[in-house]
């Protein structure tokens, strides 16, 4: 059974979830781990590597029995697939990395209503074949790491001034009088993650606009 | 109608079924290790706030769980309690070691605190706050100063979290108090 | 006047201090999306707070009675076949969780279609995205950490609700805020690049700094509501009260 072309091919499929079709600044999905997660870089290192996981299993097992879906009940299948599948990391990362899963905390089973992932079921994996859909789960967390690595970036660099601090404890911005530098505090609190994310938009707007303009 | 409904559904149910399985082996295969993962949090850090703990075991004394810390011949070396209150922000879990006859404070841990980062959460930094706790006595209750402490039962505040460091001072307190009236009452 | 001062405690600290949005980042999808126009954003507001309470409902009494660990029913039928450890269904919690929340939207979509039907048009496709609305599987988690064996202080379902309801009251507030401030931001000249999301979040941004002025208010009302049980020991007491904020004091 040959996937017969219904959309865009593995490679456009993997580039566009980096750039073009970016979950998060381009499509606007995934809000919430991108801004709960991402005041270490562990955290959104973690999360994304939860939401590899899930998409790409979940992508896979859609697009194995895309045939058998029947259009009224495509939805509950794809929430009860990613349903499983989250659980699943979910217990991994508890058993084998108990310090993050306990950071992480609920955000882990909030992958299950992460709309990239039911977008990506309906929009990919319930139309094409399985290559396909394995690549365009891997561009589109790809993408996603990506982006929740850029805001996690900013926001543990300026709120603790380091990067993995956590893990291999590199310290960018050296330990000094508070007369000279103290930690922005505000970056690693709510507020500091939604006006990063905000600015972040903006930029990327910004860019993507004036490349638009150039090529016309 | 309502046979089309089935027929229709016998996929969701496959899989339910299929994922149920799936589950139940996940479960099977990882709970052992996830539970060690829970039980270790607090009994790793026994050695390091119990002096000459080797091993520690989980008892109950008044209705309230508590450690029984033994060295390697099975000698009681001290208590591991743990004791938990409101914070600034939220819910503070602390571990308070003391000596056996529980007349000392041998050391403190926060377990799990949510206070403002960068502020309250130096609660759980040992040169700025935890390390004063060790040879406290446990009899009296404590008091915060925002000076350094010249009295025995004084504790000096973390700089800029005065909140934070009287609520975990009250915790001890607390806890200290109710663990001594019960090893009384049991006459331990 | 215990049990009631809990619940008001439970509900201040859901809605405001720890506010589903500003605090836990949950429901940014249609708080970005929705937040165009007061009216859509208070039936949102609404909407959600409603799916919530009667989604709570079920997986309260889902988690309480089947799945926590040693739960009643399970334990039960465990008994019945002679299986000697505890029974512990909890592995099942997500998936349940989902489907009663999908389930507790068709309930609520039935019901507008029949009794609001111009709401019902106005809502257009977003009624059935309350599914994947975040706030309602946060609800349902928090719920799961407090019930079942070994959760310090288990609660009840009348605590359940209530917290459920308020954390829809929160994301009420908290959309029906913005969508006051954005109707207001169509005659202002935002950069295009922001325009949209971007000011919405940085907007946002300004907010969750506004509502983290409730920190620490429940510990006070606490404070004040049960005067004999939060009463320092009296040596404690020799701290000032000028103490009392963090950051008063000069590093």
């Amino acid at each position: 059974m040959s996937s017969e072309p219904t959309g865009p091919g593995p490679l456009d499929r993997f580039t566009g979830g980096i750039l073009r079709e970016n979950p998060i600044f381009r499509q606007i999905l995934g809000i919430c781990p991108s801004l709960a997660v991402t005041n270490t870089m562990e955290g959104a290192v973690t999360m994304a590597g939860a939401v590899l996981f899930v998409l790409v299993c979940s992508n896979v097992m859609i697009s194995l029995i895309r045939h058998l879906l029947k259009p009224h009940l495509r939805i509950l299948v794809f929430t009860l697939v990613i349903a499983a599948f989250v659980t699943v990391a979910d217990r991994i990362l508890a058993a084998f990395l108990y310090d993050m899963s306990k950071q992480l905390g609920p955000y882990i089973p909030l992958i299950i209503v992460n709309c990239i992932i039911i977008a990506r079921c309906e929009i990919c994996a319930a139309k094409q074949g399985v290559w396909t859909a394995v690549t365009d789960a891997v561009g589109q967390s790809l993408g996603f790491a990506l982006s929740i690595a850029a805001i996690a970036s900013i926001r543990e660099i300026l709120g603790f001034g380091t990067w993995f601090g956590q893990w291999f404890g590199w310290r960018v911005i050296p330990v000094a009088p508070p007369a000279v530098w103290s930690p922005w505090v505000v970056m690693i609190l709510p507020p500091g993650a939604f006006v990063t994310l905000g600015l972040l938009m903006g930029a990327i707007n910004h860019l993507v606009a004036r490349s638009r303009k150039a090529a016309a | 109608m309502k046979n089309n409904d089935l027929l229709d559904a016998w996929l969701v149910l496959v899989l339910a079924a299929v994922f149920g399985a799936a589950l139940a082996g996940v479960y099977i295969a990882l709970t052992p290790r996830i539970l060690q993962n829970q039980r270790g949090d607090a009994e790793k850090q026994i050695p390091a706030l119990v002096p000459g703990a080797a091993r520690a075991e989980k008892t109950d004394v008044g209705g309230e769980t508590v450690y029984r810390a033994t060295d390697a011949a099975g000698a009681l070396v001290g208590w591991a309690v743990p004791a938990r209150g409101q914070g600034y922000a939220d819910v503070i879990q602390v571990l308070i070691g003391v000596d056996a006859a529980a007349d000392r404070i041998t050391g403190l841990y926060v377990l799990d605190q949510k206070e403002t980062p960068g502020l309250g959460d130096f609660i759980k930094d040992g040169e700025k706050y935890l390390n004063q706790f060790a040879g406290k006595p446990a009899g009296v209750p404590l008091t915060v100063v925002k000076k350094d402490a010249s009295a025995a039962n004084e504790i000096r505040a973390v700089t800029g979290a005065t909140v934070s460091s009287r609520s975990v001072v009250e915790i001890v307190n607390a806890a200290l108090e109710r663990f001594r009236r019960h090893r009384a009452a049991a006459g331990a | 006047m215990d049990y009631l001062s809990t619940i008001v405690l439970l509900a201040v600290s859901t809605a405001l201090i720890n506010n589903m949005v500003f605090h836990f980042f949950v429901g940014n999808c249609p708080f970005i999306g929705v937040s165009r126009r007061v009216d859509t954003a208070f039936g949102m507001g609404a909407a959600v707070t409603f799916v919530t309470t009667i989604a709570s409902l079920l997986s309260w009494a889902m988690t309480y009675y089947v799945m926590a660990p040693g739960a009643k029913l399970t334990a039960w039928i465990a008994g019945l076949v002679g299986y000697q450890g505890t029974a512990d269904l909890s592995i099942l919690s997500y998936v349940v969780y989902i489907f009663a929340i999908a389930w507790a939207v068709q309930l609520v979509e039935m019901y507008v279609r029949k009794y609001f039907p111009p709401l019902y048009k106005a809502f257009g496709v977003f009624l059935p995205l309350i599914t994947t609305n975040c706030v309602i599987l946060f609800v349902c988690l928090e719920i799961m950490k407090h019930v079942g064996l070994g959760a310090p202080d288990p609660w009840g379902l009348d605590k359940a609700l209530i917290y459920a309801f308020f954390a829809g009251a929160g994301f009420l507030i908290a959309i029906v805020i913005m969508a006051g401030i954005r109707e207001e931001l169509d005659l202002c000249d935002v950069p295009k690049p922001l325009q949209g999301p971007g000011i919405t979040l940085i907007i946002a941004g300004i907010l969750s700094l506004s509502f983290m002025g409730f920190t620490g208010v429940d510990a006070s009302l606490a404070k004040i509501m049960h005067p004999k049980r939060a009463e320092p020991p009296p040596a404690a007491a020799a701290v000032s009260d000028e103490t009392a904020r963090p950051g008063a004091t000069s590093p």
